[in-house]
């Protein structure tokens, strides 16, 4: 009879055994994060996690929207901080999520001066959020296979010299604000009269390239030689294969580049909002911000300009430190479309991807 | 109260559990898809129905037309193919294998199925990508002179919807095989068929209700995968899947995610209803 | 013929062993690339892997789940199939259709369902929401093997036993139970792989604890690195290792 309840009662006993033997020591507190998968690296968070003796619990999330319907499905207080698309604060603000912070109390003068985006983290004069992080979406590629001459006029994709060695990053609102550039519209700009115009070209630049991928697909693709050009990359994609293949690169084509920063801010409703600002005062930290630059998901450029200080040499070289005043210059902020013009976007770019 | 009533209450009263898990956390939750599925998004708001907007689009729409056909064309093909390379695996295996090394055989071809799925997919890419195991081979051998694209196409993702229903259909055909009595095949002999014809008159039609089964769990699985097409076909057409995942993931369009799924469930019930007829789902 | 077929068979392992062999083989690349060419071998992928507190964590949230899982959905099929096996009640038919018919249905839309079920009613996506799920796909499974295997001569064993002044309880845990015990432990294995490898419905219905399968994705997704390869080929290991045990201790007996 004793062999009967074997397999299942062992089972639960094995499981029970594990469980018991591989749960870590539970730290006293806990800080809920929804957050880009760069915060979720554990080098970043785990000075964090020791000077305050608390477990930072992550949840990724891609696209503004997917994050705010993530924050309307979850209960007030589930929540205590959060990273966001720098151009997208105000958004948020407008359904009241978050708490107005005190910029007096981060190291906004350390900042580099573009980077503060005061007209976005902070709405009627408050302050909601802070960024944290920069980049560009670009034109990344293989500099041994492609003639680098060509990647500094973004015409080229379109030349057919490229054909099917193209691959196009999976994001609709930095490439089609790509494709705005190329065609002369500033990302400001854009808008439901003129975004028609960027069916044609984006419809054409899809059948010249061989695939549409996420960060790893497009890395891998890049990595083997399959594709030698990726629209929409930049040093975020290419930086943490340098040391594998430093052929790999990227430039700002005349016709500019897309700024992405992100921002992070503490929710209203946290259950610990001291902690919380607390972890939004490291992330922004010298020491933190040089964490995140290098983090194993994706690099970018830390906002603080005192991190060059713990960065080495040869990473700051992978980041372009040196070149930033004029990257800068020629970049523009990712569009900021309203929710109409946003479903119109979507909508053109999974028509573009079942081209 | 007779012998007989007390036996139907307590028989009742043992599939009661069953039967309100099964309504609680299945038939619900679905009437309240297909209730939200009538609801739209407005803006960045839910405006809940009954209305047909969402309906209407996908009909009309041509990426959402796109997608069904997308769906149905990689469903039935890596579906047939399957059948095709399963069946004579399951036959090899069942006939020609000894018969002490048969249950070796068997969990050998159905092996891979223990690795991740997840990963599994992904092993493919890595395997038909240009710099990938496969293409460097065919190169060697002076087969191709470059390499072929393979990776990022639907080839790609029927490859790897194929390996995995191949392990399933052989295990579904080989033990409908092995219940056949040897006797129909000798029987057909001593009638003075030839061995091909044995196979073809006999066997293959008494395996049918095995292959019809595996065929229809194979289409219900293939139909409404997200990974294998999302890691393997580079985003170059989207399956019902995808663009599921795509209304949530991108734009937390719940009502439309919730259309596109009822439309994705009256698929699998019209492949059920052209099956049906050969299926004993409770004999799986 | 003869010959064919084996040329055959061999064929077809090499494509059922393709992925998995590049696989293994790349989990040993030096170098952050698990493509060709093969840079010689390293561990430290592996070393990478078992360090990583949120895969470990994660590893044994997906045995939990599957565990958990498994035996209630064991416990629910067992009893349906009892109850439906034993008489003939009105709408039998409709019943067994209704248990069956989560089998029909795609995962993904089961975990839509249950999602925004689960968002309506304030259930926060948890392990324990993921496990609900599993038990949804897997009761089928389990309810369609049980009562597949139930027949007469069992139901006699159970009036003898009823007769003889034995409690239902009783009844079911010493008599039913032990006759079907072949294929109450291929259900609850069965159940066990697909709750171990289910994604849409864990990746949908858990939030920071998350299963294996979702954590595997997160770091597909996040970077290239051939520790995505060691992780799976150590899955792969362990579930054939405990195959192999089970193969040898549990079914070989039950075999007999």
């Amino acid at each position: 009879m004793s062999k009967t309840r074997f397999p299942l009662r062992a089972a639960l006993a094995g499981t029970a055994a594990v469980v018991t033997l591989a749960a870590p020591a539970m730290a006293a507190e806990e800080l809920n994060a929804l957050i880009w998968c760069d915060h979720a690296d554990a080098d970043l968070l785990k000075p964090f996690e020791d000077a305050h003796d608390v477990r930072v619990n992550t949840k990724e999330y891609e696209g503004t929207a997917a994050g705010l319907a993530i924050l309307d499905q979850s209960q007030p207080g589930d929540w205590d901080v959060m990273v966001i698309d720098a151009v997208d604060v105000g958004r948020a603000v407008e359904r009241g999520v978050f708490a107005p912070l005190d910029p007096a109390e981060f190291p906004m003068g350390d900042y580099f001066p573009e980077l503060t985006l005061d007209s976005h983290n902070s709405v009627d004069g408050t302050t909601y959020a802070v960024t944290e992080k920069f980049g560009y979406n670009t034109i990344a590629f293989n500099k041994a296979k492609v003639d680098e001459a060509d990647m500094e006029d973004m015409g080229s994709l379109w030349s057919g010299k490229y054909d099917g060695k193209i691959a196009i990053y999976d994001y609709y609102l930095p490439v089609m604000g790509l494709v705005g550039l190329s065609q002369g519209v500033a990302t400001k700009d854009l808008s439901a009269a003129n975004l028609e115009t960027l069916r044609d070209p984006l419809y054409k630049l899809k059948a010249a390239s061989r695939q549409v991928s996420d960060v790893v697909a497009s890395q891998t693709a890049l990595a083997t030689g399959e594709v030698d050009v990726l629209i929409g990359g930049g040093e975020w994609l290419t930086a943490v294969l340098h040391s594998e293949n430093p052929d790999l690169d990227w430039t700002i084509p005349k016709q500019g580049a897309l700024l992405w920063a992100q921002s992070i801010a503490v929710l209203k409703d946290s259950q610990n909002p001291d902690l919380a600002k607390e972890f939004v005062k490291y992330i922004v930290s010298p020491e933190g911000q040089a964490r995140l630059a290098t983090s194993s998901c994706y690099w970018g450029m830390p906002v603080n300009k005192k991190a060059g200080e713990v960065l080495d040499d040869s990473q700051k070289a992978v980041l372009r430190w040196d070149q930033q005043a004029d990257y800068l210059s020629r970049a523009q902020l990712y569009p900021v479309p309203d929710a109409d013009l946003d479903a119109e976007m979507q909508s053109m770019w999974t028509d573009m991807l079942q081209q | 109260m007779s012998i007989e009533q007390a036996e139907r209450r307590r028989a009742s009263a043992l599939v009661a559990p069953a039967l309100l898990w099964t309504l609680a956390f299945f038939v619900l939750p679905f009437a309240g898809m297909v209730w939200l599925s009538l609801g739209h998004l407005e803006g960045r708001e839910v405006v809940a129905g009954p209305g047909p907007e969402n309906y209407v689009r996908i009909f009309t729409d041509p990426s959402f037309l796109k997608g069904i056909r997308v769906s149905l064309e990689i469903t039935l093909v890596v579906t047939v193919i399957s059948v095709v390379l399963a069946w004579p695996l399951a036959w090899i295996i069942a006939m020609r294998v000894p018969q002490r090394w048969q249950r070796l055989a068997l969990m050998l071809a159905v092996l891979p199925f223990w690795t991740s799925y997840v990963v599994r997919s992904y092993s493919w890419a890595l395997v038909l990508g240009a710099n990938g195991v496969v293409m460097q081979a065919l190169i060697g051998a002076g087969i191709i002179d470059e390499p072929v694209q393979i990776m990022a196409t639907r080839t790609a993702t029927v490859i790897g919807f194929v390996h995995f229903f191949v392990m399933l259909l052989t295990l579904t055909i080989y033990s409908n095989l092995v219940q056949l009595s040897p006797n129909y095949a000798r029987a057909a002999a001593d009638l003075g068929a030839s061995g091909w014809q044995v196979i073809r008159l006999v066997i293959l039609p008494l395996t049918l209700p095995g292959v019809m089964t595996g065929a229809f769990l194979t289409f219900v699985l293939c139909i409404g995968d997200y990974i294998t097409p999302q890691i393997l076909g580079g985003n170059n057409e989207l399956t019902l899947p995808q663009l599921i995942m795509l209304q949530l993931g991108r734009r937390g369009d719940f009502p439309m995610a919730s259309a596109l799924s009822v439309v994705l469930m009256a698929l699998v019930t019209l492949a059920y209803a052209a099956s049906a007829r050969w299926l004993k789902m409770d004999r799986v | 013929m003869r010959v064919l077929g084996w040329i055959y068979l061999a064929l077809a392992y090499g494509f059922i062993f393709l992925p998995v062999g590049a696989l293994v083989l790349f989990s040993f690349q030096d170098g952050r690339l698990p493509v060709p060419p093969f840079n010689g071998p390293t561990v430290k992928w592996y070393a990478d892997v078992l360090g990583d507190r949120d895969l470990m964590a994660a590893l044994v949230n997906s045995l939990m789940v599957a565990a958990a899982s498994s035996a209630v959905a064991l416990v629910l099929g067992f009893l349906a199939a009892q109850g439906l096996a034993r008489v003939a009640l009105p709408g039998s038919v409709v019943m067994r259709g209704l248990l069956i018919a989560p089998m029909t249905v795609s995962y993904l839309i089961i975990a839509l369902g249950l999602l925004s079920a689960f968002n309506h009613i304030g259930l926060r996506p948890s392990l324990m929401a993921a496990g609900i799920g599993h038990v949804v796909i897997n009761l089928p499974l389990c309810f369609a093997i049980l009562f597949a295997a139930m027949g007469a001569h069992q139901q006699n064993a159970e009036r003898a036993a009823r007769d003889l002044g034995a409690s239902e309880l009783r009844v079911l845990w010493h008599v039913s139970a032990p006759m079907l015990r072949p294929a109450l432990l291929a259900a609850f294995f069965l159940s066990f792989t697909f709750s171990w490898d289910e994604f849409i419905i864990a990746f949908l219905l858990t939030r920071f604890d998350v299963t294996l399968p979702v954590e595997i994705w997160s770091m597909l997704r996040s970077g290239l690195s051939p520790a995505t390869n060691a992780i799976g080929s150590l899955v792969f290991l362990v579930s054939v290792a405990l195959l192999v045990v089970l193969e040898f201790t549990v079914f070989r007996k039950v075999r007999k």
